[in-house]
């Protein structure tokens, strides 16, 4: 029968304007039926030479330009450029500063997250998730709106603290959103968690072992699904992560359903240290006295932080005048998106899309 | 067999429960609002329109010419038009913003010293013509016209006001107190070189004494000759690291 009914590859492209490749992601795919033998990913269609820009500016010039390398989570790009010009400076930071920066980080990862579970319920058929998350990510930009400005690309985490003091009716606003987030959650789960379509959909689908994980370096939520606990605000604190009380919640599944279930629980985390972090902080001043065109010392730093879709790593080589010599950025999705052909080899079409939401990869910070 | 319809009685109630979920919001109202006939509450602080802020008293721009914003601007979007009088002073001929580059990051407004640049919270200005994106100062001075800030204090106007004169020194180490001192001689020598003849500074000196006695004129002018500091600062910043 098999002999008869041969049947020849084909070769067929996913993407670059393919709506679940969450950006401009092109998939080569050797397909045989509706199984994939290969896949090839091709990147670049984004490419704004973000690294080389910064080169040519100075280190609060770089911060805009930080925004747009990975534009769902600003603040994270933010502080991890901040960090890394810090401590090549060796500034203090005020105590508020390092409060609101936590504090803005762990919203923007809720926002993220969000983000990421809707628009993984949309692209396996299910809209109304979609329509869910997105409401509570509206209640999110805009308490980012009121404090800094912007929904999206917000500059706020600065070299030497943040660019504005919240404003007075940020607290109880943020209070308002904590306390309808964990039920919301519910809902969430109520609608996806034990769903039979969810759980066709995604269990068992796209199986990334431990190994893999530490071949790959998949780090984020992506990497605790697979069983491996290590969170950089845990094991390598920065800021004042130290002094709050929150678990990292590990799984051991190591498929899309379990890489859900590791963002749900971590949304619920994000709002604990949100939660302390407001009962926590007191007033004071929130930037350090920093001119614009500052000169860090010459020397190299490489400085890294838990975004909300693994490592977001800075490296920054100073030669003391106001400019960065190189500046080079590490983000999650790129190490994600080059250990996808190992892991659809095998997989159905349909199954490269939950994989492809589930590792929450996003184009702009893997092409830069 | 078990197995199999327990899995079904599963689905079936977690599809019902989730179904429920979703019915619960059918009785509440929409959160979304029909854009155009709708409006929202923007955020004070929202980061739209780059404008130019006028002074009510005065009518005259508060931008001094300084040129700190054109250099604070990541996207190179501000191109400023300055000429220098036979004083040395800087004057605003042409300010233009290139909305094409510009990326809203409130770095201008956070340079700026003299609230003359702001980021309003007015989002909406679509063109059909592209050349219709760079705005010179008359229209940004339009859109900024009704646009509401604080004016920043100045705290010492007059002691400030000769430490313009040294244009080369970085003068970062010398005490405030000298400042004045040795500043407003090094001004009366400047006035008095310049013009040569004797007869000639007489006749100047009656006008700058009525300029001093008008006190709306003043206020602009002070601010004028503040900025010089800054200004040379950051221009030997400039010099020295390229």
């Amino acid at each position: 029968m098999a002999e008869r009914l041969r049947t020849e590859e084909m070769i067929m492209n996913m993407g670059p304007q393919h709506p679940a490749t969450h950006g401009v992601c092109r998939l080569i795919l050797t397909i045989d039926g509706e199984v994939i033998n290969d896949c090839v990913p091709v990147i670049g269609y984004l490419h704004r030479a973000i690294e080389k820009i910064c080169e040519n500016r100075t280190y609060a010039q770089c911060i805009p330009l930080l925004d747009r390398f990975e534009y769902v989570t600003s603040m994270s790009c933010n502080w991890a450029f901040a960090l890394a010009a810090e401590k090549l400076t060796d500034l203090e930071i005020p105590e508020r500063a390092e409060y609101l920066r936590v504090i803005m980080a762990e919203l923007n990862r809720i926002a993220s997250h969000l983000l990421c579970i809707g628009v993984t319920a949309m692209d396996l058929g299910a809209l109304t998730p979609f329509l869910y998350t997105f409401r509570e990510r509206e209640f999110i930009l805009d308490l980012f709106e009121m404090t800094c400005g912007q929904r999206l690309t917000y500059n706020y985490i600065w070299v030497g603290g943040v660019s504005k003091d919240i404003p007075p009716e940020f607290i109880p606003k943020c209070r308002e959103f904590l306390d309808i987030i964990d039920e919301k959650c519910d809902d969430y789960e109520k609608i996806l968690t034990k769903n039979p379509i969810w759980l066709v959909r995604n269990k068992g689908i796209g199986i990334i072992p431990e190994k893999m994980v530490h071949d790959y370096a998949i780090s984020g939520p992506s990497a605790r699904a697979s069983g491996v606990n290590f969170d950089i605000r845990k094991h390598d604190s920065y800021g004042v992560y130290d002094r709050f009380d929150f678990d990292v919640p590990v799984f051991f599944g190591c498929d899309c359903y379990d890489r859900y279930r590791a963002r749900m629980a971590e949304m619920r985390q994000s709002a604990r240290i949100i939660r302390q972090a407001l009962d926590q902080m007191s007033d004071g001043p929130v930037r350090a006295k920093v001119t614009m065109n500052f000169k860090p010392k010459p020397g190299e730093v490489y400085s890294r932080i838990e975004n909300s879709r693994g490592e977001m790593g800075i490296y920054l080589v100073s030669d003391g005048t106001k400019k960065p010599f190189r500046m080079r950025a590490r983000g999650g999705s790129y190490n994600h998106l080059m250990a996808i052909p190992e892991i659809t080899r095998g997989l159905k079409i349909a199954d490269l899309v939950a994989l492809f939401a589930s590792l929450d990869i996003i184009l702009p910070e893997i092409d830069r | 067999m078990a197995q199999l319809v327990r899995q079904f009685a599963s689905g079936i109630y977690n599809l019902i429960l989730g179904l429920f979920t979703t019915t619960k919001h059918l009785g509440r109202h929409a959160i979304t609002i029909q854009y155009p006939k709708e409006r929202w509450d923007i955020p004070e602080r929202s980061r739209g329109m780059v404008v130019l802020l006028t002074d009510h008293e005065t009518g005259k721009l508060n931008c001094t010419a300084c040129l700190l914003c054109m250099r604070a601007c990541p996207s190179g979007a501000i191109d400023i038009e300055i000429e220098k009088d036979e004083k040395g002073k800087r004057h605003l001929v042409e300010f233009k913003v290139n909305y094409h580059i510009c990326c809203f990051c409130g770095l201008c407004e956070e340079s700026c010293n003299f609230a003359a640049i702001k980021l309003a919270t007015k989002f909406e200005f679509p063109e059909f013509d592209k050349a219709n994106l760079i705005w010179d100062s008359k229209k940004l001075a339009e859109m900024g016209f009704d646009v509401p800030y604080v004016k920043p204090v100045r705290k010492k106007p007059v002691a400030k006001k000769p430490a313009a004169k040294p244009v080369a020194k970085p003068d970062g180490d010398k005490p405030d107190g000298d400042k004045p001192t040795e500043a407003k001689p090094a001004e009366q020598k400047a006035a008095e070189d310049k013009p040569e003849e004797k007869p000639v500074t007489e006749a100047k000196a009656p006008e700058v004494k009525a300029a001093e006695e008008k006190p709306v004129e003043q206020v602009p002018d002070k601010k004028e000759e503040s900025t010089g500091p800054e200004q040379s600062d950051s221009e030997s910043k400039e010099d020295k690291t390229s």
